[in-house]
């Protein structure tokens, strides 16, 4: 397989290709709660209006047959580019298509039964969208991690390949969708949902960093209270965080419902039994074993010689600290930092069950109502914003990494 | 350096400490919001936006916290006094007081006077007047399969089901095998389902068994409903009567905090009106539109209270 350059994107456009010929690209329900028939790509592109079609041949069939060939290309810098533009010029495509069939299957049915709401069927993502539009996102991401830019610009030129996506989204393409339909019945519901998941998730991290950080600085340090309590301090971390989550959510409401009830100025400053109280309380738990496993890893990592050497110039404990340990262990830390605000991200999502709100509201509504669609509104917000966090906290730590 | 720290600790922590505890003991605002709640499902969605609408159109201030989480944690909240009002069903008071055998349950009056004694007694929470429906555990078959072999009622199905009937039922495992539920179902009717006719499924979520006999998964053509689901119509099921009355009556009410009540005692008047027109087809209806249709709560009560005219 001399001919084949490049074997990662052989492996991806191959799967792709697989996906868009067997799996349905769009299904179609007559309400959101029925599952839909499958509607294939090539059934899509072919029932589509004339400018649609040549809308799907320029940004579907085009990037995808380029991409085929940058199979046999030798990888480049001019090769890799190309790849980025064909990969986001398809994903694109696909969702554009997408919203642009979703509106014409609802402009037939207000057609075919005007008296009739048109507002109920349902046009959702099948398994070939979902699929291409992963690997698209993946091949414009190993070619952008093959052209070496600096973490600034890596973050860009990621943040490049969603824009035209969100131009879409923006503009009102999409808006036939399933998705979208579900998003304009509770448009207010969903940005408290998102505001009160940022806020537990801050609400979580910070404190978590805050006990955590200087909690793994001491377990470094070689004294007698120290070296007594430092593996049941690690031990009561690991057992904490195998705790399910949502036992531990339980496991909170009731001692807090009673100190609520015994120490009313609590109650007033809200700790209470349900709600915020104990998802913050959880989810700072389980952030503090990533975090305070990476600040005493970053620590103990760092060259003894260094250490001894910055001491041996006359440098206070303190300065030794700030001035030699902190830079050099930051990287490490980063890394923690970084598991645990995604873990806690995620982790938030099961808060809603006991009361606390954010984006596991809108999942558990449609787990329990059986609209799968209202549970991608809430799951996808998750995922980007773990996406987004992750993204921004990798180029902070690259940036500010040891000079 | 560590005797600077804990200092600095301390004083900070003090202060801290005194500007928390002035805050808190400031005095209770006169005229609080009244807070709003409800179970996180379709009909405690409806009814919720129901009080929130009927309550805002006559000048009482309320506070959004509608879809808090399951009957436990919002029955938890109302009695520590974090929220203030929410629709709850009578039948509910079997298990909040532990009485599951009393038949008083079974009826609709008697029920509800029971559970309305017990909770101002016991909670100092009062019951305002529920509505003439009942979301109790059914039997739901396909309309098809009802059509066809004329059954209206559990008896009707009892008779089919020994000429030889074909039945399916998708049903979660508490229904199943609960004493008090499928079981005292075929005691009462004099039938019996054999473990080929019966589809288990892990949780009660009655969505996923309406679905299961709507789209005749697996052979199914009966589904475990409540008596009020959205789904039932759109998806082509009817619900099988009860004639022998054999499950509690499950109707919802508004559960309000006496304190509450005692401030603001227009909330009686103001929904008592509008419950009593929330019979079972009503309901059913409007759940659909939620439900099926995928429209907001909140829009579906706003225009089912202008139609009536409880608001303007």
């Amino acid at each position: 397989m001399a001919w084949v350059k490049n074997r990662v994107l052989l492996v991806l456009v191959g799967a792709g290709a697989a996906a868009a010929a067997g799996l349905p690209f769009l299904t179609h329900a007559p309400n959101r709660l029925v599952l839909g028939t499958g509607i294939s790509l090539a059934a899509t592109i072919a029932s589509s209006a004339e400018a649609a079609r040549a809308w799907a041949l320029a940004t579907i069939a085009a990037p995808a047959l380029l991409l085929a060939a940058s199979v046999f290309v030798r990888p480049g810098r001019a090769a890799h580019l190309g790849v980025i533009v064909c990969a986001t010029v398809l994903l694109t495509g696909f969702v554009s298509l997408a919203g642009i069939h979703a509106a014409q299957l609802a402009s037939i049915a207000n057609e075919l039964a005007p008296k009739a709401n048109p507002d109920i069927a349902r046009t959702s993502f099948g398994g070939a969208f979902w699929i291409v539009a992963v690997l698209s996102w993946l091949t414009a991401s190993d070619a952008i991690a093959r052209l070496g830019l600096k973490p600034v610009s890596r973050l860009l030129a990621t943040a490049a390949v969603v824009a035209p996506v969100l131009i879409c989204l923006a503009a009102g393409w999409l808006d036939q969708l399933s998705l979208l339909k579900e998003y304009a019945h509770r448009a207010d519901a969903f940005s408290t949902a998102l505001r009160q998941h940022a806020e537990i998730v801050v609400a979580s991290v910070v404190p978590s960093l805050v006990i955590g950080v200087p909690l793994g600085i001491a377990s470094t340090r070689d004294n007698r209270w120290m070296n007594a309590l430092r593996t049941p301090l690690f031990a009561g971390l690991n057992v904490v965080q195998t705790i399910p989550s949502i036992a531990l959510f339980a496991l909170l409401l009731a001692p807090l419902a009673l100190l609520a009830a015994h120490v009313p100025m609590l109650g007033r400053l809200g700790i209470k039994g349900v709600g915020l109280a104990p998802a913050v309380i959880a989810l700072t738990l389980y952030a503090l074993l990533p975090i305070v496993r990476s600040t005493a890893a970053g620590i103990r990592q760092v060259p003894r010689p260094v250490v001894d050497a910055a001491t041996g110039m006359g440098m206070s404990p303190r300065q030794v600290f700030w001035k030699v340990e902190a830079p050099l262990a930051f990287p490490v830390f980063a890394a923690g930092l970084r598991v645990a605000t995604v873990q806690t991200i995620g982790m938030a999502v099961v808060a809603a069950l006991i009361g606390a709100g954010g984006l596991g509201a809108i999942v558990f509504q449609g787990l329990l109502g059986g609209a799968l669609d209202l549970v991608l509104l809430g799951v996808l917000p998750v995922v980007a914003m773990a996406l987004v966090v992750d993204a921004v906290l990798a180029t902070l730590a690259s940036s500010i990494g040891v000079r | 350096m560590t005797k600077l720290i804990t200092r600095r600790w301390l004083i900070g922590g003090t202060l801290m400490m005194t500007m928390s505890m002035m805050l808190a003991s400031a005095p209770a605002f006169a005229q609080s919001p009244v807070r709003v709640s409800s179970k996180i499902d379709t009909e405690g969605s409806l009814l919720g936006n129901m009080i929130i609408e009927v309550l805002r159109a006559n000048g009482i201030a309320t506070e959004n916290k509608l879809q808090l989480g399951t009957t436990k944690i919002v029955r938890a909240a109302i009695i520590a006094g974090e929220i203030d009002i929410y629709p709850e069903y009578t039948g509910n008071g079997a298990f909040f007081f532990s009485d599951e055998k009393n038949p008083a349950w079974k009826n609709a009056a008697a029920g509800y006077a029971l559970v309305k004694k017990l909770d101002a007694e016991k909670n100092h929470l009062e019951w305002l007047t529920p509505a003439p429906a009942d979301n109790t555990w059914a039997i739901a078959v396909r309309k098809d399969v009802a059509q066809k072999n004329h059954l209206r009622s559990l008896a009707d199905l009892a008779k089919w089901l020994a000429a030889g009937g074909k039945f399916k039922l998708a049903a979660s495992a508490e229904f199943i095998e609960r004493s008090d539920a499928l079981p005292a179902f075929e005691k009462a009717y004099g039938f019996k389902l054999s473990d080929s006719q019966l589809l288990t499924l892990a949780g009660g979520d009655t969505t996923v068994t309406i679905k299961a006999a709507a789209q005749q998964t697996s052979g199914v053509n009966a589904a475990m409903a409540y008596g009020t689901d959205g789904a039932l119509a759109a998806l082509g099921l009817v619900v099988l009567d009860d004639p022998k009355g054999i499950q509690p009556v499950y109707a919802p009410a508004p559960l309000v905090r006496e304190a509450t009540l005692a401030q603001y005692p227009r909330i009686k008047g103001l929904l008592n009106p509008v419950f009593r027109t929330l019979d079972g087809p009503t309901l059913r209806e409007l759940n659909g539109k939620i439900a099926v249709d995928g429209e907001d709560a909140g829009r579906v009560a706003h225009d089912y209270l202008k139609a009536k005219g409880f608001i303007k």
